[in-house]
């Protein structure tokens, strides 16, 4: 008994420790809930929201966080305990609450903060960094005002700038365009010795080629397009301007099914070459500029779809 | 007794005597290379993948045709740059809410923190000083200065939300021309010229005209330089009077034959300068003076316009013997028939400020409209009917902007009515090649003060155009003091999809 006196028990001293925190815990969940989803979250009460694929969120809102945001708050950094790395972390907010009210673009810090003049110090992202575009903050915006939602699809939300399509660059891949070239390669190298400049690759990427004879004007004629052969399947482009090649050629240019663009500026060749193009499926543009050229022979092309430049009934 | 022979004062001296200072220089330089060579095959070899994008060029044959890393849309450029820069707000970007606040002081907010060239105090707004309309099928806004050019409005693409960062001439000039505004970089042409060669043998890759013989451009030859590519890429200036380029012809009483002979002499002498300095400028030098002789025939052809019939000079407002930017634009057009890779060409006078009278939106801007209008819009019809408009990439544009308000230069109310440089916005067009036509891409405030909507960087533009012609401009590089230098330079470029056909 004497033990015990003057001291409470041990359990109380527990209960009240446990009273003050859950108290304190309920407090800081009932003034800031993005604190309140957090501890939600931890103890598995909620679940932390995800972005859905083509969600205005993940298609227009997150690469802009991303770009202008995340080197300060993300991953590596988090500036305030701020993340913007991840719709959840978004919602929750930072050390001094919530950034975010959903619906309510008035009340959402981060809105308020993107819009200060670029001079004023709480502005974001601070002088130095890569500033939203008007257009950016709309996007923001308009996400706000719809509820900041993770789930809320692209198509819903109208008014949203338009979104900028990315340019794909082709890839190089220098090993298969060797392996695409290498059975002809020998007659490549033959021809380009003897028609120096006239023969070119496509590109580093393609194994098709280029056949520029108007370098050689009136010196190449019908016997030097007949040297080409072996090379036909694979010319993509041939520019026979200036050149003495004829209507006695036609045969060949039929030969050639991978064309898809044909030059004969002030050339010598007549309806007999034209007819003959008219066979290739590939072929997309031809010039004939100064060429005597039959209205008859062009309109069969042209109704093949093939785009036709020059005199002709053109003009 | 051989062994003292070989020691002999006498040898000695005779041994050291046969040294001298160039051998020792070049055993000096020998050395140094070894060195260099020593270390740079020491050094860890370069990224897969990375190699195959770099260009190998055999410095004795340095302009060879090479194909792009990938398809092209645009196989040449023919560059018109406006020097001086002409007002996108008397042209093409329609700003009816300027108009109702002409004359009225610019407000605060637009001046703070904002530096100009001249402008200083409170200057008024000022609205176009001529009348707009719409044009086309796409619609687009034009004043009436170019009634010509006007008449290919559905082959242009306008972009309104041209920016720079430079706002006097010849750094804003550089900027455009090579990517930065500091000189000693590669000019767009010499990379387009060491990327690709020259098609035709006989004709420099890269040929640069002027329209006029006393004002060049600010910022000088720099503009068409090669940086720090090797110098055989830079562009060859050309004269549209006389000679096109200075001592191509041979002088009187030296004939081609004389002139071959020379030029072997001074080839034997450079190839055994190469032998014993090794250095890759001397065997450009040997082929750039092979080049001009064989352009002795070309160029003089290519240049001679009085072989153009008469209607097609009038066409062009061109007169044979005269230095004019309508002349430039058909020399412009035939280089392109004989496979130029990049044609630049400098028109100088649009610095409307104000200043002199010729140099007033109302009354110099006007007189360069009407030189430049008729060539340009003839040189856009030719390449179109010849159908090289569908891979040949033109360029229109300045180096920066003009104020949407007057010039008040010391604060003063001037005399004639002008506007300062304006980097924050700007209008350029193209056309051709890969380019969509009929459109207009970005758009700036109601006073055409700043970009609003999608701002198109220099390097933007850049990269663009180095994608149309089948480069990526990530892995297009040259390396120099450390860096792989690229045209666009180490901020973060994009390609600007929505001009692309």
């Amino acid at each position: 008994m004497s033990r015990a006196k003057g001291y409470l028990p041990a359990w109380l001293y527990l209960a009240c420790v446990v009273l003050v925190t859950g108290l304190g815990i309920a407090g800081a969940m009932a003034l800031r809930p993005a604190f309140a989803n957090s501890v939600k979250e931890f103890f598995g009460l909620q679940a932390a929201p995800v972005a859905a694929p083509s969600s205005f969120y993940l298609t227009r809102v997150a690469p802009l966080f991303e770009a202008h945001c995340a080197s300060c708050h993300g991953e590596r950094r988090q500036k305030a305990a701020l993340r913007l790395d991840s719709v959840a972390f978004a919602l929750r907010g930072g050390r001094h609450g919530a950034v975010i009210q959903p619906g309510d673009v008035k009340n959402s810090e981060l809105m308020h903060r993107i819009t200060l003049p670029p001079s004023d110090d709480r502005a974001m992202p601070p002088e130095g960094k890569t500033p939203l575009s008007p257009d950016d903050v709309t996007v923001i915006r308009l996400w706000i005002a719809g509820g900041a939602s993770p789930a809320m699809l692209a198509t819903a939300i109208k008014g949203a700038p338009r979104l900028v399509r990315e340019v794909a660059i082709p890839t190089l891949d220098a090993e298969a365009a060797r392996r695409q070239r290498q059975v002809l390669a020998p007659d490549v190298e033959r021809l380009s010795r003897r028609y120096p400049g006239l023969l070119t690759y496509e590109s580093r990427n393609s194994a098709g080629l280029e056949l520029n004879a108007a370098l050689s004007g009136h010196a190449f004629g019908d016997e030097d397009l007949k040297a080409f052969t072996p090379l036909f399947s694979r010319l993509v482009r041939l520019d026979l301007s200036n050149t003495a090649v004829t209507d006695a050629s036609a045969r060949l240019l039929a030969a050639m099914p991978s064309l898809r663009s044909v030059r004969l500026t002030n050339s010598k060749a007549g309806d007999d070459v034209i007819a003959a193009l008219a066979s290739l499926k590939s072929l997309k543009s031809l010039t004939v500029t100064g060429s005597k050229i039959s209205q008859q022979a062009l309109s069969q092309l042209r109704s093949h779809g093939v785009v036709i430049y020059g005199d002709g009934d053109a003009r | 007794m051989a062994m003292s022979d070989m020691h002999s004062p006498f040898v000695e001296r005779c041994k050291l005597e046969a040294d001298n200072r160039r051998q020792f220089l070049s055993w000096g330089m020998g050395g140094l290379g070894a060195f260099f060579l020593n270390a740079a095959m020491a050094a860890p070899a370069p990224k897969p993948g990375a190699s195959a994008l770099q260009i190998k060029r055999d410095p004795s044959t340095p302009l060879t045709p090479l194909p792009p890393p990938f398809a092209p849309k645009a196989r040449r450029v023919i560059y018109l740059h406006m020097g001086g820069s002409p007002s996108q707000l008397d042209l093409f970007d329609y700003k009816p809410e300027l108009i109702k606040y002409n004359g009225r002081d610019c407000p605060d907010a637009l001046l703070k923190g904002k530096r100009f060239a001249f402008i200083t105090g409170i200057p008024k707004l000022m609205g176009t000083l001529f009348p707009f309309h719409q044009t086309g099928k796409s619609g687009a806004w034009m004043s009436d200065r170019l009634p010509h050019l006007e008449k290919h409005i559905d082959d242009l693409c306008i972009i309104k939300s041209m920016r720079t960062d430079q706002f006097n001439h010849a750094p804003a000039q550089l900027l455009m021309q090579t990517g930065d505004a500091r000189v000693g970089h590669a000019s767009l042409g010499s990379w387009v010229s060491y990327g690709l060669g020259t098609q035709n043998q006989n004709l420099p890759g890269f040929i640069v005209m002027i329209s006029s013989t006393s004002t060049v451009a600010n910022a000088g030859k720099p503009l068409w330089g090669s940086g720090f590519l090797p110098s055989v890429y830079q562009g060859v200036q050309c004269r549209a009077a006389g000679e096109p380029v200075l001592y191509l012809d041979n002088p009187k009483g030296v004939s081609r034959a004389q002139r071959r002979q020379v030029l072997d002499a001074v080839d034997e002498i450079n190839r055994d300068t190469y032998r014993q300095f090794g250095n890759p400028e001397t065997v450009a030098r040997i082929a750039q003076y092979e080049m001009a002789y064989r352009m002795q025939m070309e160029a003089s052809d290519a240049m001679d316009i009085s072989r153009e019939p008469k209607q097609v000079l009038a066409r062009y407002g061109a007169e044979p013997g005269k230095t004019s930017f309508a002349n430039n634009c058909l020399v412009a057009r035939r280089l392109a028939e004989r496979g130029v890779r990049f044609i630049q060409l400098y028109h100088w006078g649009w610095d409307s400020h104000g200043t002199p009278v010729d140099q007033g939106v109302n009354v110099g801007l006007a007189d360069n409209c009407r030189a430049t209008d008729q060539a340009t819009a003839a040189l856009l019809a030719d390449l179109k009917s010849s159908g090289l408009l569908e891979d040949t990439l033109v360029v229109w544009g300045g180096e920066f902007g003009r104020t949407p308000m007057q010039e008040n230069r010391g604060g003063q109310e001037m005399k004639y009515i002008g506007r300062d440089h304006h980097p924050q916005a700007f209008s350029i067009w193209l056309a051709g090649g890969g380019i969509k036509g009929g459109m207009s891409h970005g758009a700036t405030d109601d006073l055409g003060y700043e970009v609003v909507r999608d701002p198109v960087e220099v390097r933007d533009l850049h990269a663009s155009m180095l994608y149309l012609l089948g480069f990526d401009y990530r892995s297009f590089s040259y390396p120099y003091q450390g860096l792989d230098q690229k045209l666009t330079g180490v901020k973060p470029a994009r390609i600007v999809s929505d001009i692309l056909a």
